[in-house]
């Protein structure tokens, strides 16, 4: 696991200037806690695990605050040169990447000529999937052109990838090249 | 006596990437608020309950007719002299020894006269319900993190800010700090100057200003009102001799809106639109 | 970038064009910021005022689509003032290379064009060689077909007068930005450009780029702290997506994907025909075995060519927009999005849902319902009941919930911890695209068939479980040496007889033993120079300056004290300083290449002169596709290298009925298609409604105030949006006629807290005629009121 410095973004020495007035203001999404009367330092518990931000190409370096159940704060990481400690307003939000009301948790499926999505269980995707890519590779699949073995499908297409970590956009390339595709594109055109 | 701190915003250094926003609510979980379109970048016309700073945008053609685009983080002054503290009937605010101003929430009554008298009009009210689904209110603003400060922590803006525009750090010297860089930009900006507007007593935000003050739509002459003065000194400490808390607070209610007439302290305020 | 992200601070004069840091790549401001500190300038060049505009201490105003015009008159600038670094471009550069006489220009063609298929013959543009097939020179750059001449004759025409009638630009803005940027042609000084989207979105895209290069060159800035040529990339790992092969022409390590082509019928043949005879690309070779064995495994043996046949072998460009046109005809049947939202961040949108419509089935790995998945649903304006698609949905998780590295543009790997188990049942990609493939070949396992040898053949062994164990993968990634099953620790290890393997050459060395991942590397001392050394890795070889040999000069000495970045230590015999050389450690400047700086070309030198581009060796202007006015410098009104599909796919409106010209951008509160950005409350709520930007003088024209609603109409379609009036677009003034601009951010679609029509409604399915880089940027538009 990696270690990190979480003194590093102390600043002020603390000279004994203790709380004149406690006035750490209860708000937030869940009204309930409104009514709560202090709470404790935001992040005194929290584990800090660093990342890079998912947004440009600068590569900030960032800290995410967990507590067991959720993402509670996310900061930019002191000890990145690209960054210092500092964040632009998306990496700020990262948070929210998270804790969003509209991160899709369940694989869904929507079947020809249907209006909505069904709930389906991973299994199920990985097998159906994977017999629509031989279907439709075996029907389309060149192995010869020409006198040339070219072994590709023209038939399927991929796209993406900018979001995802090297190790993933390696494993995707090796998928898509290895079953044949030729169409193969990502974000950098777009 | 702790040493007092100052948050030192110098707007030639903002790129308005707002971040300083969007740390505030991260840090302080302030909901999100969204608004109808105002014709420029700018998301808030101003400041409100759940939205502590707001960047503002404005367009600006300077004296030689060259268009300068302004950015200005703006939240709380937390003033040397706050009305806000003056006119609270409950002492719900309350200066910290780091300089900053807070309200207490668990004292608040939402009475509103913080919000009347605010010469920067950066207190807001929010209305909550309780229990039996009646309606309570609270006044809300920037605390300056003072949380943060309490554990050795710079404001989150602060943190955030990736070209130094904000830096938090002792009084003294960041106002030296400020008078130095004023001096630094002059030839490009005739007008700069430091904001640290006296009829508050000084205030523990202070700015490097490329224009006067009300281009950036900020009051040139800020001053603790007259009237929240003799609330504070006099009417206040007799009233509640008088007739104790609760009906002090009713008969604030009728003093604020007799004497307390915000509008005759508003300048210039709405930083928003060049375009409305 | 060449450079990185921190190195801007040694800059003296950053020339931000086609990009917009402020909000786009907000972090290189802290950069530039103390680079301005420093007493350096900053100059923005973009048709819009934007916040980096704001920033800058100079700001050229420019139509859309001009950028050669611009940079052709810097040039010029440069040389008629002689201004550029004399021996760095006679000796680092191929300006005193002699053309043959076939090489000629006229009237916006080169030589060797063939109308009837828009194509370049290439061979017209070579140079003269001597017996040993190395190129003639004249150092005193004097032949009159020197390229150095040949050039300066070019760009002569590109007067400033002529220039500013094209891009609009106010006459002695952009006589201060060339005075100001060419001054970093002195010794002792360096300039660097930054530039994103805003110059390779164009059907001259790449030459934009080139033109960027022949300035940087001519100046002496690349190999410079505080020099090169900088593309900020817009998301967090497009460079490693890129790098690692996701693009349809180039294997990982750009190692250019075989074609079915005759020559590339063998692996020999391929080699052959692919691989240079000098510089590094002539170990060519040993990058493509020892990637076929970390892919084939055991199964890449010497006798069946490493399973060379199996890699695919395409005949056409298979880009976006041709990618589309394909599905559009019907001609695809299945696609995988992995997390991309083509709905609303393809070209021509609208054509681009029609498209999914045609497929059999799609398979969308995404955090988020975007426009693309839920291209079906009647928010999308669709029928369901009339699209056959069936969609698979899979949950991915975010960045933070799973570990893995990401290359930012400063070719620095980082690594990310995980932080979090993925939200709900949501799964990392990795798992993902270990499922299926393991699902996939389950299927053909027991098939023998031609058809299934490839997939059985692909090697795919990344532990038991569901989740693949990505040590493995990052340490197939580097490379093995397979005798002593070891990792490798660098590539100038790798074998072309199959005894290495190695997943992608340019990350070799990253994990050179075990539990040494580089990438994780966080000790962030200043190592000298502002290029943190032990600070994650950097490829290639964990080089922070790339061409950082031309930092110094012919002997090895740094041009200047204040730009040094390495130089020759005779003591020792090696070359030292702040960075990982970009040369051979041990040659010395006197021995033969010495002072060839440009290790990986073919002659050792940078090309001022490029005869390999589908359009032209030397960057010419053109107008856009869609153009309100004709070309000033040539007959030829488009770039005649690009091909243009005909039909409905792409209709082209003309400037009577659109006379207004369009371009797109990006906020900085918001991301790319928005599915990120416009699905969180607090991005959401600080950009929450489409809108464009309009001066204020074509609002007083059409009638609209500022927050009136408006239409925006192209030959491709409509958008409604909000109108922002603002004094940050002027009309221009081109060619004598008034010409008005407008612009809009790219980010809005139905799904999500923040929606608004797509701007890409408007853009058109044309591209650039190398990377086929769709032309966003520059196209025709009118502007009405909603009401």
């Amino acid at each position: 696991m990696v270690e990190i410095n979480l003194n590093r973004r102390q600043f002020l020495k603390l000279t004994g200037a203790t709380a004149a007035t406690l006035a750490v203001v209860e708000l937030g999404f869940n009204e309930k806690e409104v009514h709560a009367t202090s709470k404790e330092f935001k992040i005194a518990k929290t584990n800090v695990t660093p990342t890079i931000c998912a947004f440009c190409g600068v590569g900030c370096g960032i800290l995410v605050h967990t507590d067991d159940k959720t993402v509670v704060y996310t900061e930019g990481d002191p000890d990145s040169p690209v960054n210092e400690g500092t964040l632009c307003s998306k990496g700020t939000t990262i948070r929210q990447v998270y804790t969003s009301e509209k991160r899709v948790t369940k694989p869904m499926y929507r079947a020809p000529g249907s209006d909505k999505w069904v709930e389906k269980d991973w299994d199920w995707m990985y097998k159906t999937i994977s017999q629509r890519v031989k279907e439709t590779r075996d029907k389309s699949f060149v192995v010869e052109e020409n006198g040339i073995q070219v072994n590709k499908t023209e038939a399927i297409a991929s796209l993406g990838g900018a979001a995802l970590d090297n190790e993933e956009t390696y494993l995707l390339a090796k998928m898509m090249r290895g079953l044949g595709v030729t169409y193969l594109e990502h974000q950098a055109r777009i | 006596m702790a040493t007092e701190y100052v948050k030192y915003v110098d707007v030639t250094k903002c790129d308005g990437c707002r971040a300083c926003m969007v740390a505030c609510k991260n840090w302080n979980d302030l909901p999100a608020e969204p608004q109808d379109f105002l014709g420029t970048m700018q998301s808030h016309a101003n400041v409100s309950a759940d939205t502590w700073n707001v960047l503002t945008f404005v367009e600006h053609e300077n004296s030689e007719g060259k268009l300068d685009y302004l950015f200005r983080h703006s939240s709380c002054y937390h003033c040397t002299d706050a009305a806000c503290e003056k006119v609270c009937p409950e002492n719900a605010i309350s200066y910290t020894d780091f300089g900053t101003v807070v309200i207490d929430q668990d004292t608040c009554v939402g009475c509103g006269y913080c919000v009347q008298n605010c010469p920067f009009d950066v207190i807001s009210l929010k209305t909550y319900k309780d229990k039996n689904g009646d309606e309570y209110r609270k006044a809300h603003k920037c605390t300056m993190c003072t949380d943060r400060l309490e554990e050795g922590l710079q404001p989150a803006c602060v943190t955030t800010c990736h070209t130094e525009a904000m830096e938090f750090g002792e009084k003294e010297a960041m106002i030296k700090k400020a008078e130095k860089r004023v001096q630094e930009i002059k030839d490009r900006y005739p007008n700069a100057n430091v904001y640290n507007p006296k009829g508050v007593g000084g205030t523990h935000t202070i700015y490097v200003l490329t224009e006067k003050p009300s281009v950036y739509g900020m009051p040139e002459n800020p001053k603790v009102p007259t009237s929240a003065v003799l609330w504070k000194d006099y009417a206040q400490p007799i009233g509640k001799a008088m007739v104790g808390g609760v009906a002090m607070a009713l008969a604030g209610a009728f003093v604020a809106n007799k004497f307390f007439d915000k509008k005759n302290n508003q300048e210039n305020r709405d930083g928003g639109g060049s375009h409305e | 970038m060449t450079n990185h992200w921190n190195d801007l601070q040694n800059t003296d004069c950053a020339l931000i064009m086609g990009g917009n840091p402020a909000e786009n790549h907000p972090i290189s401001f802290r950069w530039l910021t103390k680079a301005k500190e420093r007493g350096a300038k900053l100059i923005s060049v973009d048709p819009r005022f934007t916040r980096t505009s704001a920033k800058a201490d100079l700001y050229g105003q420019l139509r859309s689509g001009t950028d050669i015009a611009f940079l052709g008159g810097m040039i010029k600038y440069a040389l008629d003032n002689e201004l550029y670094h004399k021996e760095y471009v006679a000796h680092y550069t191929n300006a005193s290379f002699i053309l043959k006489e076939d090489y000629d220009f006229n009237d916006g063609l080169f030589s060797g064009y063939d109308e009837a298929t828009r194509s370049y013959d290439k061979t017209k543009w070579a140079f003269e060689t001597n017996e040993d097939g190395t190129p003639k020179e004249d150092k005193t750059l004097k032949h009159p077909r020197s390229v150095f001449q040949l050039m300066k004759k070019h760009y002569d025409r590109y007067d400033v007068d002529t220039v500013i009638s094209v891009t609009g630009t106010n006459k002695e803005d952009y006589v201060k930005i060339c005075e100001a940027f060419c001054s970093t042609g002195q010794v002792g000084k360096s300039g660097t450009i930054m530039y994103a989207m805003g110059t390779t979105q164009h059907t001259v895209g790449t030459q934009n780029v080139r033109a960027f290069g022949i300035i940087q060159l001519l100046l002496g800035n690349i190999g410079l702290p505080g020099g090169g040529i900088n593309a900020m990339r817009g998301e967090s790992n497009v460079q490693g997506s890129t790098d690692f092969g996701l693009l349809f022409g180039d294997l990982p390590g750009y190692v250019g994907a075989p074609k079915a082509i005759p020559e590339h019928a063998t692996l020999a043949g391929y080699n052959e025909k692919e691989t240079p005879p000098s510089g590094y690309w002539s170990n060519k070779p040993k990058f493509m075995v020892s990637m076929l064995k970390a892919w084939y495994g055991p199964n890449a043996r010497k006798k069946n060519d490493f399973c060379y046949e199996y890699l695919p072998k395409g005949n056409k460009n298979y880009s976006h927009i041709n990618l589309f046109n394909a599905m559009y005809k019907g001609e695809i049947e299945g696609a995988f999005l992995f997390g991309t939202n083509p709905v609303v961040g393809g070209p021509n949108a609208g054509k681009e849902k029609e498209a999914l419509g045609n497929l059999k089935w799609l398979v969308a790995a995404d955090l988020w319902e975007t426009e693309s998945s839920a291209f079906w649903q009647k928010e999308a304006g669709s029928d369901p009941s009339t699209i056959d698609t069936e969609v698979f949905f899979l949950p991915a998780a975010s960045s933070y919930e799973k570990e893995g590295s990401v290359s930012n543009s400063s070719r620095w790997m980082q690594y990310r911890w995980k932080a979090i188990d993925p939200k709900g049942e949501s799964l990392a990609d990795l798992e993902i695209i270990h499922m299926l493939m393991k699902n996939i070949k389950e299927l053909y396992k027991n098939e023998k068939t031609a058809i299934a040898k490839p997939v059985n053949a692909l090697y795919w062994n990344y532990g038991k479980g569901h989740h693949p164990d990505i040590d493995l993968v990052c340490k197939e990634i580097n490379g093995y040496d397979l005798k002593t099953k070891k990792l490798l620790p660098g590539f100038a290890a790798l074998m072309d007889d199959g005894s290495t393997s190695c997943g992608n050459w340019i990350y070799s060395g990253f994990y050179p033993e075990e539990g040494k991942n580089r990438a994780k590397n966080r000790d962030n001392k200043d190592t000298g120079g502002g290029n943190y050394l032990n600070w994650a890795f950097a490829w290639p070889a964990n080089r922070r300056i790339l061409y950082n040999r031309a930092s110094a000069d012919l002997n090895g000495k740094p041009w200047s004290k204040e730009k040094a970045v390495i130089w020759w230590d005779a003591s020792q015999k090696l070359w030292v300083g702040n960075d990982v050389p970009d040369f051979v450690p041990a040659k010395s400047p006197k021995d033969p290449g010495g002072d060839n700086p440009f290790i990986m070309t073919k002659d050792g030198v940078a090309g001022i002169f490029a005869g390999n581009l589908n359009d032209g060796p030397l960057p010419e202007h053109y107008e856009p596709f869609e153009s309100p006015v004709t070309n000033a410098f040539s007959s030829q009104e488009i770039n005649p290298a690009v091909q243009i599909i005909e039909g409905e796919f792409n209709l082209k409106g003309n400037s009577k009925e659109f006379p207004i010209v369009a371009t797109t951008y990006r906020v900085s509160e918001h991301w790319q298609s928005g599915s990120m950005t416009r699905n969180q409350e607090w991005l959401s709520e600080l950009v929450g409604h489409m809108y464009i930007e309009i001066s204020e003088e074509l609002a007083k024209e059409k009638g609209i105030k500022n927050k009136d609603k408006v239409i925006v109409s192209s030959a491709r379609g409509e958008i409604e949006a909000y109108a922002m009036v603002t004094k940050r677009f002027k009309p221009y003034t081109i060619q004598g006629q008034k010409v008005h601009h407008i612009g809009m951010p790219w980010h809005f679609g139905f799904k999500g807290f923040a929606t608004g029509d797509t701007a890409n409604r408007l853009t058109p399915h044309v591209g650039d005629a190398n990377s086929t880089i769709p032309e966003y940027k520059a196209f025709l538009c009118n502007v009405r009121r909603a009401d």
